[in-house]
């Protein structure tokens, strides 16, 4: 309603009125309740149908930059299937640049680490955990035995949530050491 | 950001940008400066040493020699005081120190800031008016501003220029300062940083035992966890220099060299300096890389054992807060449960802590609460990432996290059709708060401060002073505001000091009861109690102060910002009159060149040709993310570097040859020459945002089967120049030399 | 404001439009179009020359007096009653006509082995699918998703970072942008 009035007073925005005219709620299934005799036919029994059927909607943030657009992700049956515009997000209100919109992609991406790794001589070779974390515990207590705390430089993520961030500062502490960092120096 | 998008989409009257390009980097952010065009037919003004996707929108573009960012706004300044239009009560009132800023700024005149910067005189003037006659203006930068040799100065000079104009504290004026990743704020909130706690709460050991305390857990423990007591107040090695903690080729300062590197999702090929990295990731002992994605740093060294790659989970596949750069948070929703065999990150360093040994005393705070006034064990059981963001709402009082519930913040994100895009207000249910609840949100009832340092609306509203961070008073001149600036609806007329336990009740005019003394913090900053926080928000006081704005830091080189030459200047003639810092010792555990690079010989004789990263829109950090993606590695297929024909043709290069760039530090890459006319032929620009090719060498066969990305390429940051800022040490991206030779 | 007249239209504000690509990948993206498929493309203009630099989105345009549908040898085309111009790609023989008529360069054609064979045109179908069955598999398959029926906005336009592409009926978004040339008081 507020939005409404705002485009009234401030044309800022195309879309919106695109909506107002195709009379539709976002993210509602209200292809039926298209106004006849616009130029916009009524929608067929078929077209009703969901493309997702029993899918959710789950309101979420963009993981590129600061700006903070809302997103939403369709999810049936614990698959992510496709990403939405949230178009009455108060920051972004729909907009996405070309990495925010491809987020989908980003995140079932081809290329993803599927399992943890190890080098061995020269070589790649997939280990499970329980390995990974005995072998690198192992080393890290050992190191840290001979030089004291001081051995390890962690770098932490700007893409980390603020609870992960604030835990990975106090993990760095509680290791024993300053020597801890991420992208933001100034 | 001191206020935020809609906020100049309401309000500005003039978007003063420099060295951001958000069209590349923050597209819905230049949304709503396109939209304040519109709406307010407000004008935009662009400082960039690009002719960038934003400059092509600006009003006015004035295109800056690389690294001269003081000298132009001292140019700007010269006008404004010149002719008397700086804001005489706001500095009178608000402001410590402008008289030193006036001198300094008297000596740069139209002409001299012109030879320095390559900006006109007459455009100077121009903006300087366009400036002081239209107001309210308000300033935005990035990366171009901070990453510096002096980007100290640069980030301070840009807030001085808003005092001087009275733009602070004002709807459409302030500074709003984009920040890069999605929760960069919010990391740096937490201080993920080698010289502070979480929130900001430095090192020193009144912070450690207000932690060690807030954590639960006995402080004596936990000084012996570290080296000793003295490196537990001594700043770490910086993302900057950490490599010189492997090598120590510069003299460093630690109880330890650096031997092993963990990595949790930090791209450090966006890092300058990649053949040190390279080095440094040759000789470690143990490198620990853990992302979604392969790490390129994995791929950059040519390391045979000892190296591993932890799968982690996206932001789409754990929960929790994160902040906007406007310092709203915003609940961000599990999507998906993690895939592959990937874990979360928390996880993973849970998994960690219990095998180093101290899982009880990191997970413990979760378990305990705020009950009759004392932090106490409340249950037996955590719930992530609830109880982690209860811990941080009832730990972080610098910044006021104090209202960042997780009911609070799960209710803005369901119902944040309820909030006004332009205001940030709520509405129906959500009226008298503002979207995500952007700090200082003080405690569960405040409605979070949409514009910082508004003195004009009450503090329980969202208003404030400036916050008393420097004592009472300076060469006997008092820190707090006028007695004229009182916030409004405060019980306490004018200025006022940051509130302790010793002065509450004086300030305040109130009596504590005996049990409230017992129970109080020593002050605002470390009261677990939340009774300072109560009794100021009731008088309508912010618990911080309310002080003088200072333009002067006493504690540093530059007490006031000072121009200073690139370490690599274009300029010799200039280095003599504006040289750098002296080389300065223990920095972040290291010493760093400054004068002594600068002037070990004229640089420009054989790298003539400056040397500018920049932004593309498909790409972000170090590119890894992007580059896995089909449809954004298309847009830009491989590494290039933009070029003005007329400085190609000098070195026989057609549009889309192969060319050398070799840097100062003996460093090169080979990269495409793509003609352009947005730079001009005395520089050339890059972006920063690949990896996987090594000074020529290509490095495809470091990837593990199956994870190169659609595209790889030369890191710019190969060629980055050698230099750091004096303060925060982060890396001079942007004011470097090269030497172009064709391929 | 509409007399039930309305003609679906795009339309891009260049004064708005930053090049970021939003628009075009979020077409990719959605419909899953192969890579070199670019139903939507963003073409910049006198790039580097102060004053004179500007970008545009351009695909489709839906023509009300579609060139493409006029040369089709295999009357593939056919235009919606809301003005949205589609195609039957079982119909379409691949010819290339369309591409020579279409002053937009907007028919792509997928490129499969040496000689580049072509097959059926793909174009922007303003996220309207195409003549199968309403959000079945093999309309999804062969024309992509089919937002319209579902009463949404074109991706594209929805997606926009900067809200300068335009979508909707064609008086609207005259009017749209007629009141934002207004409120700037110059250009056009």
């Amino acid at each position: 309603m507020i939005e409404k009035m705002r485009d009234k007073m401030t044309p800022r925005i195309g879309r919106r009125s695109f909506l107002k005219m195709a009379a539709v709620g976002a993210g509602v299934g209200a292809a039926a309740s298209l106004p006849l005799g616009r130029s916009l036919r009524a929608a067929t029994a078929a077209e009703v149908k969901e493309p997702f059927p029993g899918s959710k909607r789950v309101k979420t943030i963009c993981s590129i930059c600061s700006a903070g657009c809302g997103m939403i992700a369709e999810v049936q049956n614990g698959v992510w299937v496709r990403q939405d515009v949230a178009q009455d997000h108060p920051i972004s209100e729909g907009s996405h640049c070309c990495k925010g919109i491809d987020q989908i992609d980003l995140i079932k991406s081809k290329q993803r680490l599927k399992f943890p790794m190890k080098k061995e001589n020269g070589q790649w070779k997939r280990i499970g955990w329980d390995q990974a974390v005995d072998e690198i515990s192992g080393k890290m207590l050992a190191l840290r035995k001979e030089n004291g705390p001081d051995m390890a430089m962690f770098l932490g993520s700007a893409k980390f949530n603020l609870q992960q961030a604030y835990y990975f500062r106090k993990f760095a502490a509680m290791w024993g050491t300053n020597n801890i960092d991420h992208v933001a120096r100034i | 950001m001191t206020n935020h998008f809609g906020d100049v989409v309401g309000h500005s009257k003039v978007i003063f940008i420099i060295g951001a390009n958000s069209a590349a980097a923050n597209p819905i952010g230049m949304k709503h400066f396109l939209q304040a065009k519109d709406r307010n037919n407000a004008q935009l003004i662009v400082v960039d040493p690009v002719f960038t996707k934003t400059a092509a929108k600006a009003d006015h573009f004035l295109r800056i020699r690389t690294g001269t960012d003081v000298a132009l706004v001292y140019g700007l300044m010269h006008v404004i005081f010149k002719n008397g239009w700086e804001d005489k009560e706001f500095i009178k009132t608000r402001v410590y120190g402008m008289d030193e800023i006036k001198a300094e700024a008297m000596k740069w005149t139209p002409e001299l800031t012109a030879d320095v910067t390559g900006i006109p005189a007459e455009q100077i003037v121009q903006i300087a008016t366009i400036l002081a006659k239209t107001k309210p203006a308000t300033v935005v930068w990035a990366l171009g501003i901070t990453q510096h040799s002096t980007g100290t100065s640069n980030t301070r000079i840009l807030p001085i220029l808003q005092l001087v104009l009275g733009n602070m504290g004002k709807n459409g004026g302030g500074c709003n300062i984009i920040r890069g990743h999605d929760n960069v704020q919010g990391s740096t909130d937490m201080c993920c940083l080698a010289d502070s706690l979480s929130g900001y709460y430095g090192l020193a050991e009144g912070s450690w035992k207000y932690f060690a305390k807030s954590w639960g857990v006995d402080y004596e423990w936990l000084k012996g966890r570290f080296a000793a007591p003295e490196w537990m107040q001594a700043k770490g090695f910086s993302l900057a220099k950490w490599w010189q903690g492997v090598l120590q080729e510069e003299t460093t300062y630690s109880s330890s060299p650096v031997r092993a590197l963990w990595v949790q999702g930090n791209g450090i090929t966006s890092m300058s300096q990649q053949v040190k990295i390279q080095e440094a990731l040759d000789k470690l002992d143990l490198v620990v890389l853990v992302d979604p994605f392969v790490n390129e740093a994995a791929v950059l060294t040519n390391r045979k054992d000892d190296m591993y790659l932890l799968p982690a989970a996206t932001q789409f596949e754990t929960e929790g807060s994160v902040t906007a750069t406007n310092r709203t948070s915003q609940w961000r929703s599990k999507v998906v449960d993690p895939l592959y065999e990937s874990k979360t990150d928390h996880d993973i360093m849970f998994l960690f802590a219990e095998r180093f040994g101290f899982y009880d005393e990191y997970t413990r705070a979760m378990k305990m609460a705020v009950k009759d006034r004392e932090l106490q064990p409340v249950k037996e059981e955590f719930v992530w990432p609830d109880d982690a963001c209860r811990e941080i709402a009832r730990t972080i009082k610098t910044i006021g996290l104090g209202g960042w519930t997780p009911e609070r913040l799960r209710k803005h994100q369901e119902n944040w059709h309820m909030f006004d895009p332009l205001t940030l207000e709520g509405k129906g249910p959500m009226k008298g708060e503002y979207y995500g609840l952007p700090w200082p949100s003080w405690d569960e009832n405040h409605p979070g401060s949409p514009v910082l340092y508004d003195v004009n609306t009450p503090v329980t509203a969202g208003g404030m002073g400036f916050r008393n961070r420097f004592g009472l008073e300076h060469d006997g001149v008092s820190q707090l505001a006028d007695p004229s600036v009182s916030v409004k609806d405060s019980k306490i007329a004018g200025g006022y000091p940051e509130i302790t336990k010793d002065n509450i009740e004086q300030v305040l005019g109130i009596t504590l009861t005996a049990a409230e003394k017992e129970k109080m913090g020593a002050n605002w900053k470390v009261d677990l109690s939340g009774i300072i926080n109560e009794k100021c928000l009731a008088a309508g006081v912010a618990p911080y102060g309310n002080a003088r704005a200072r333009v002067k830091v006493w504690q540093f080189p530059d007490p006031i910002p000072k121009h200073r030459e690139p370490i690599h200047s274009s300029r010799p003639d200039l280095v003599e009159r504006f040289p750098s810092y002296d080389d300065q010792k223990n920095n972040f555990r290291v010493d760093v060149k400054f004068v002594s690079e600068q002037k070990a010989q004229e640089w420009v004789k054989d790298f003539p040709t400056m040397l500018v990263s920049m932004r593309v829109v498909n790409l972000s950090g170090a590119g890894m993310l992007e580059r896995t993606s089909k449809y954004l590695s298309h847009l830009t297929p491989e590494m290039f570097a933009n070029i003005h024909p007329d400085l190609a043709l000098q070195y026989g290069l057609r549009d889309g040859d192969m060319m050398w760039l070799h840097a100062p530090q003996g460093t090169k890459i080979r990269v495409k020459a793509q003609y352009s006319l947005t730079v001009t032929p005395d520089r050339i620009a890059l972006p920063y945002n690949f990896a996987g090719v090594m000074q020529g060498v290509d490095l495809s066969d470091n990837y593990p089967e199956g994870t190169k990305p659609y595209t790889i390429g030369e890191s710019s940051n190969t060629i980055t120049n050698y230099g750091f800022d004096i303060i925060t040490q982060i890396p001079e991206y942007n004011a470097g030399l090269c030497r172009i030779e064709k391929a | 404001m509409s007399n039930g007249q309305a003609r679906m239209k795009f339309y891009c504000d260049t004064t708005r439009c930053i090049e970021c690509f939003a628009c075009s990948v979020a077409c990719s993206e959605a419909h899953e179009l192969p890579v070199g498929i670019s139903r939507r493309k963003v073409v910049t203009m006198h790039e580097g020359i102060p004053g004179k630099e500007y970008s545009i989105s351009i695909a489709c345009m839906h023509c009300t007096d579609a060139p493409c549908e006029q040369v089709c040898p295999v009357d593939c085309f056919y235009i919606r009653e809301d003005g949205i111009v589609l195609h039957d790609k079982n119909k379409c023989i691949g010819c290339g006509y369309c591409l020579y008529a279409c002053p937009f360069g907007a028919p792509q054609f997928p490129r499969d082995g040496a000689f580049g064979t072509k097959g059926a045109m793909d174009k922007c179908t303003m996220c309207a699918g195409g003549p199968e069955e309403t959000n079945s598999a093999r309309e999804r398959h062969l024309y992509g998703h089919n937002r319209i029926a579902e009463g949404k906005v074109p991706i594209c336009a929805a997606v926009c970072a900067t809200n300068a592409l335009l979508v909707g009926d064609a008086e609207e978004v005259s009017t749209i942008y007629r009141k934002r040339v207004s409120s700037r008081g110059k250009g056009a």
